[in-house]
């Protein structure tokens, strides 16, 4: 089979993670691959959790069924349940988190598997809160992943991630514009800590 | 050409939009409602070309619809699942009524209890109402196949649905190549069928006739829809010196050898399509055109590569009986000098089909191809 790669979302309704996935799938494609970005629906409401997921290739064949053995993960909120979120990481693979206040380095993260994977952080509420992204109380993360995601997967450069941002984002712009670079910026590696 | 990044249902409506519609109606439900919203918002910047009416109801929303192509307007809904079965009645009148309409379906289980996975028995269940089914597994496909579909309509008269997977297609964001609109209005023209009623000629129709005058009428319709796989395959010639791109009443990849056929409709084809090379001797057929059955393309090609066995991938299950596919493959093929086998897996319920899974049902003692029927729930 062509190489394929293979994304799973993992955020809550309102956090723009279906949004998210659209967005990256597009600068994915003007970057050169073909990609697909797709979304779990049901309970669609605020705060409950949804799933997304993207797949990317240079074959335009791909399978349509879900996701089960992602190689990257990305999650939204560390609050949601990481066992549901780490299900199925394939062997090497890469988990992106929004690590929150505690981008030390030195996050402590239950993964509830010693796997050979590795831990990418980035503190996208702090930078959301920055660049004054939220809905009220709820701070809106999106951008801030998609600059990590495609920092850590080279598979979209911050130019087509802001072309793709330009084309579905309407509201604050340029305070979205800035979020992505910053995530992309100051995304980091760090060590498993398992508790 | 012109790539852009769209949802399957955004594809239909962006297709509708080319064409370029009289009317719109249509109610909106999930997973079908990014069909009517992009509608809606084409109209709403006055790019629908035609009138979008916000009705009640399906039932209206067809209604509507049928007022409007008997009076020579060319219409478009859309619906999925609980809307299409509260349709029903409306379904039937339209195809007796000899009316076309493009209708897009976009599967989803029908309750109790309240499911949105995309089980095919909704359309599936509306076979015997005279209107022909198109199945698509992704959103080009989507795209091209509603724009042939009013062609397709208006020579036959008769309403046609195309059919596609709630969120597999639906809610999949995908590159999409989007015809340029003067050459995709060029291409369809205006509608050239006749109205049926005219304001200034009152008239009362599809009034009360004899069982003998029907059973003509239902003779017309049927060996009418008969020359479908002929028109279709025709203006499928036609949009491909046009668009570059073109599809059959069945597409198939019969790799040398290959004495096993996998035949699926819709979603799942495109995923039977990526496994086929992890599969030995395997080829698969994507059945397309569901009504009127393609019993003669697929005969033919069974024969031409001496197929032994199908094994169906059957997203719905008609109760008491099975497959729906698998049944309808069954009636096709008796007669033939060497029909092959029919083996069914049973994905009721819209289950999700991924590759691992297809491997496991083909491969493992008590597979697909060992037994009649296979339930894809045993297999996750």
């Amino acid at each position: 089979m062509e190489e394929m790669f293979e994304f799973r979302l993992h955020g809550r309704g309102g956090q723009g993670i279906v949004v998210a996935a659209s967005i990256f799938a597009e600068a994915v494609f003007l970057d050169g691959y073909y990609a697909r970005a797709f979304s779990l629906f049901g309970a669609e409401r605020r705060g409950a959790p949804v799933t997304a997921f993207i797949r990317a290739g240079k074959n335009r064949l791909m399978p349509r069924s879900r996701i089960y053995n992602p190689d990257y993960i990305v999650v939204f909120d560390s609050s949601l349940n990481m066992d549901t979120s780490m299900a199925g990481l394939k062997e090497g693979g890469t988990l992106l988190i929004n690590s929150g206040e505690d981008d030390s380095g030195n996050l402590v993260i239950n993964t509830g598997m010693d796997a050979n994977f590795k831990i990418y952080t980035v503190n996208a509420t702090g930078i959301a809160w920055k660049h004054k992204l939220a809905v009220g109380s709820f701070p809106m993360v999106n951008t801030v992943m998609l600059g990590a995601m495609g920092a850590i997967s080279g598979l979209a450069s911050l130019d087509s991630l802001v072309t793709s941002i330009k084309k579905r984002v309407t509201a604050k712009l340029d305070a979205n514009i800035s979020a992505a670079a910053e995530g992309y910026d100051s995304v980091k590696e760090v060590e498993h800590l398992v508790t | 050409m012109a790539y852009e990044l769209m949802s399957g249902s955004q594809a239909a409506a962006v297709a509708v939009q080319r064409v370029g519609v009289d009317l719109v109606a249509a109610y909106p439900i999930t997973p079908q409602t990014a069909i009517v919203e992009t509608l809606a918002n084409f109209e709403g910047r006055g790019e629908l070309g035609g009138e979008f009416v916000s009705v009640e109801s399906e039932y209206a929303a067809l209604a509507c619809s049928y007022g409007a192509a008997a009076a020579g307007a060319r219409v478009f809904t859309a619906t999925a699942s609980h809307g299409l079965a509260y349709m029903h009645e409306m379904i039937h009148w339209c195809s007796g009524a000899r009316v076309p309409i493009v209708m897009v379906n976009v599967n989803r289980t029908i309750g109790a209890p309240w499911s949105l996975d995309p089980d095919q028995g909704d359309s599936l269940s509306q076979r015997d109402t005279g209107w022909m089914q198109i199945y698509c597994s992704g959103a080009q496909e989507v795209l091209d196949t509603v724009m042939q579909a009013f062609l397709l309509s208006e020579e036959l008269l008769l309403p046609c649905m195309v059919v596609f997977d709630g969120f597999y297609i639906s809610h999949t964001y995908e590159a999409v190549d989007v015809p340029d609109l003067e050459k995709a209005r060029a291409f369809i023209g205006p509608p050239v069928f006749a109205a049926q009623v005219q304001p200034e000629k009152p008239a009362n129709i599809h009034a009360l006739i004899t069982g003998d005058m029907q059973a003509e009428l239902v003779r017309n319709r049927h060996e009418t829809m008969l020359r479908a796989p002929t028109v279709f395959k025709e203006i499928n010639q036609r949009f491909a010196e046009t668009f570059g791109r073109s599809y059959g009443v069945i597409d198939s990849v019969i790799p040398p050898g290959a004495k096993k056929i996998i035949l699926a409709a819709g979603a799942t084809a495109e995923t039977v399509r990526w496994t086929l090379p992890e599969l030995e001797e395997t080829g698969m057929v994507q059945l397309r055109m569901f009504r009127p059955f393609p019993r003669e393309d697929l005969c033919n090609l069974f024969e031409a590569h001496d197929i032994e066995q199908v094994v169906v991938v059957d997203r719905n299950c008609s109760t008491g009986m099975g497959g729906i596919l698998a049944q309808e493959l069954q009636a096709a093929i008796y007669g033939m000098g060497k029909p092959p086998a029919v083996k069914d897996l049973i994905l009721a319920g819209g289950i999700d089909l991924t590759p691992d899974m297809l491997i496991k049902a083909l491969t493992e003692t008590g597979s697909a191809d060992k037994v009649e029927q296979k339930w894809g729930v045993d297999l996750r």
